[in-house]
């Protein structure tokens, strides 16, 4: 019976998309995945005629938000009727990857930035036109929607991660500058009476997102210009080398905790943690006083860098009605429209205009997140991404908690990230 | 109605056989259509594809365009072998396996010996009890478990403390966590096992252990001399059910430790949903027939080894 069921599930799963596979064969626009065109943008739409019927996917809180907001696009638009379907985070993967193979998709639909070039290599992406401005959004979040040298979404919401730590704790209470200042505020932390400095992942799903920024500021990049994994040299080993520091020193608690970082970060047990901007009201429920904490900058050696998230919207290559899917994409990366939608989810503005109006500009820990969004990169957009990073995941771990060295791990991660390779 | 239509075909007399026989195969087979066009639409198709896909480089890439990829043989095959990746799951399988299957078949043979014979009363009470977590699900059992194991403020290691005992991190801690969730599969399968027995037991005649009772044997050895011989085909299908779960362990790992920490509880089958979620159909399938191929091999070996040896 068993075997029946787990066996079976995962077969059938892909005898499945086999199946769908077989649909995809009839297209006969099969999949110009962006290869070969130099253009960074398609010519444009017409998105003045823009009539009908469009339907919109979205994920999370903003899934269940869109709808009612799209209302006002429906006034300027009255032609238009925008159909908002929430999709849960955990499905949405699947069901875009299946609504692609199958060429029964939605117009627009929200996208992981991460799965960017798993789909735009699926041929499923429109390719964005020239009538959206790519240089009103910040540079690395743009960044995220060109796959191959073609972008193929719009940037819509975004998210960087920044250091969170307990003013009343640090004894100067300055942002620190260095990686030597990090280590050396976590280490006066917790002599201060923190049980741990600082609290970093040591390993496990997405911990890539904590350790990649130190990479980038020593210098490093994942890929070179060549489409070739830069991984392995000396900035991997020193930023292997530093993170693992805080696990030897005994300043990051040196195994996955099952208590959320927000209570001990509440109560100062945790005196600092890296993370992005969804956390200021996690922890502030947790009972932190917002004057109590500040979110910083990250620290700087030869860059500064941090890790840009987020969302993206685009216009799927088979949509019935393209125009009215830009028409609507326009009208979301205007900037009073972004701030708006901040107002309704609380989700960064991709649009950097958007961070001048009054929603925005006022909150200080709200401003350090605008700075850090213009010194923020994400990984490359390659269809085999998700993998790569999990290995890089497993490596962080068997440094961190194993007993790999930091000399060890980088040409490992290289290694791995080589044989997966970018999936073309 | 497929007796009688049976009678009548064997009762016919040859020379007009051929004709009501083909009438007969027509009836049969239209009874039986709907499951076999289910069975071949839905599973016997998608699981020869895969096993075609086992051999080819197929993407998620290669959805939209599928006669874009490439026949290449056992490379895949050759991949999934030799990854360490891989042979750490496999590694941890079998421990899961060698230690958790026996482990759960004692524990369910003790508490069926003793609801059958010690305990009379609640005996209701603890059937229900063992058996209950059987018809839990699997998921809720590992979200609670997570919580019960939990380092700093699992219930477990509150107890432990009480005592004095720093308890030290059932599920992330490498040394620990493959154990943890042995454990958690014994407790959660022995109900099962142990209505099984029960049933088992039931066949015994009392008469056997009266006697043995007469010539002097002590406890041990009447369970010895007559339990376990006569359980025997009890114990086959339990090993042989219990294997083939066990070879297949997903959940426990996929919800209380992702397969870590240090991949120490990452299992076959979690791994090849891993590669399933990455995107390679092609070595997806290959893992998933390494792991059907290793299930089969388990159960003929079990047959092997406890078959009547009457």
């Amino acid at each position: 019976m068993r075997i029946e069921k787990r066996l079976g599930a995962s077969l059938l799963a892909i005898g499945m998309v086999a199946t769908l596979a077989a649909c995809g064969r009839d297209d006969d626009d099969t999949g110009d995945g962006g290869d070969g065109s130099i253009a960074p943008q398609a010519s444009e739409v017409d998105t003045s005629a823009a009539s009908g019927e469009i339907d919109v996917w979205a994920m999370g809180a903003e899934g269940e938000a869109l709808g009612a907001f799209a209302e006002s696009f429906m006034e300027e638009y009255p032609d238009v009727t925008v159909n908002v379907t929430p999709v849960p985070w955990d499905a949405a993967h699947d069901r875009i990857v299946s609504a692609i193979a199958g060429g029964e998709v939605p117009d627009v639909t929200m996208v992981g930035t991460t799965w960017m070039g798993e789909f735009a290599s699926l041929g499923g992406l429109d390719p964005t036109p020239a009538n959206i401005d790519g240089s009103q959004f910040f540079e690395g979040a743009w960044n995220t929607t060109v796959v191959d040298g073609t972008s193929y979404a719009v940037p819509w919401y975004v998210e960087t991660r920044l250091l969170y730590y307990r003013t009343d704790l640090a004894e100067d209470a300055e942002a620190p500058a260095t990686w030597d200042d990090l280590k050396a505020m976590a280490a006066a932390m917790q002599e201060a009476g923190a049980e741990y400095g600082i609290s970093l992942q040591p390993g496990g799903t997405g911990s890539w997102q904590t350790w990649m920024p130190f990479f980038w500021q020593a210098g490093g990049e994942i890929m070179g210009e060549d489409g070739t994994f830069t991984l392995d040299g000396e900035p991997c080993v020193e930023a292997l080398n530093f993170y693992d520091a805080f696990f030897e020193e005994g300043l990051t608690p040196p195994a996955a905790e099952d208590v959320p970082v927000e209570g001990r970060f509440a109560n100062g047990e945790i005196a600092a943690f890296i993370s992005g901007p969804w956390m200021m009201s996690i922890v502030e429920d947790a009972g932190a006083d917002p004057a109590a904490y500040a979110v910083a900058h990250q620290p700087t050696e030869e860059a500064g860098t941090s890790f840009v998230g987020g969302s993206n919207m685009a216009v799927l290559a088979d949509a019935d009605n393209k125009a009215a899917g830009w028409a609507f994409l326009e009208y979301l990366s205007r900037p009073d429209v972004q701030a708006a939608w901040y107002e309704e989810v609380s989700a960064l503005p991709a649009v950097q205009a958007a961070w001048d109006e009054d929603a925005l500009s006022g909150d200080e820990k709200l401003s350090a997140f605008g700075d850090q969004l213009s010194d923020a990169k994400a990984p490359p957009a390659i269809a085999t991404w998700e993998q790569i990073a999990a290995e890089i995941d497993g490596i962080i771990e068997q440094v961190t908690v194993g007993d790999m060295t930091p000399e060890e791990g980088c040409p490992a991660m290289q290694e791995a990230a080589s044989s997966i390779g970018t999936g073309q | 109605m497929t007796a009688q239509s049976r009678t009548v075909g064997a009762g016919q007399p040859a020379p007009t056989a051929p004709r009501s026989h083909w009438r007969e195969h027509l009836i049969a087979w239209s009874f039986a259509l709907p499951y076999v066009l289910l069975f071949l639409v839905f599973m016997a198709g998608p699981i020869l594809v895969a096993l075609f896909t086992s051999f080819t480089d197929m993407r998620v890439t290669d959805i939209r365009n599928p006669l874009d990829i490439e026949i290449i043989g056992l490379e895949n095959y050759a991949a999934v072998l030799t990854d360490a990746r891989f042979q750490k799951a496999a590694a941890n399988t079998a421990v899961f396996v060698l230690i958790g299957v026996p482990l759960t078949i004692v524990l369910g043979l003790a508490a069926a010996v003793g609801l059958n014979q010690g305990v009379v009363k609640f005996r209701t009470l603890f059937r229900v009890g063992f058996y209950l977590p059987v018809v839990t699900s699997i998921v809720a059992i590992a979200v609670v478990w997570r919580l019960l194991l939990g380092t700093e403020v699992g219930l477990v290691n509150a107890v432990l403390s009480t005592f004095g005992i720093d308890g030290p991190g059932w599920l992330n801690d490498e040394r620990y966590a493959l154990w943890s969730i042995i454990g958690v599969a014994a407790w959660r399968n022995l109900g099962f096992m142990m209505v099984i027995f029960l049933a088992g037991l039931q066949t015994i005649p009392k008469d056997l252990y009266e006697a043995a009772e007469v010539d002097g044997a002590n406890a041990w050895q009447r369970f010895k001399g007559i339990t376990l011989p006569l359980l025997r085909p009890t114990l086959l299908f339990a090993f042989v059910i219990t294997g083939i779960g066990y070879v297949q362990f997903f959940e426990e790992p996929y919800v209380m430790t992702e397969g870590g920490p240090l991949n120490s509880t990452l299992s076959m089958a979690l791994y090849t949903y891993n590669q399933f979620g990455f995107g390679n159909y092609g070595y997806t399938a290959a893992a998933a027939f390494v792991l059907f191929v290793a299930i089969a091999t388990l159960t003929l070996v079990q047959f092997r080894l406890l078959r009547d040896e009457t």
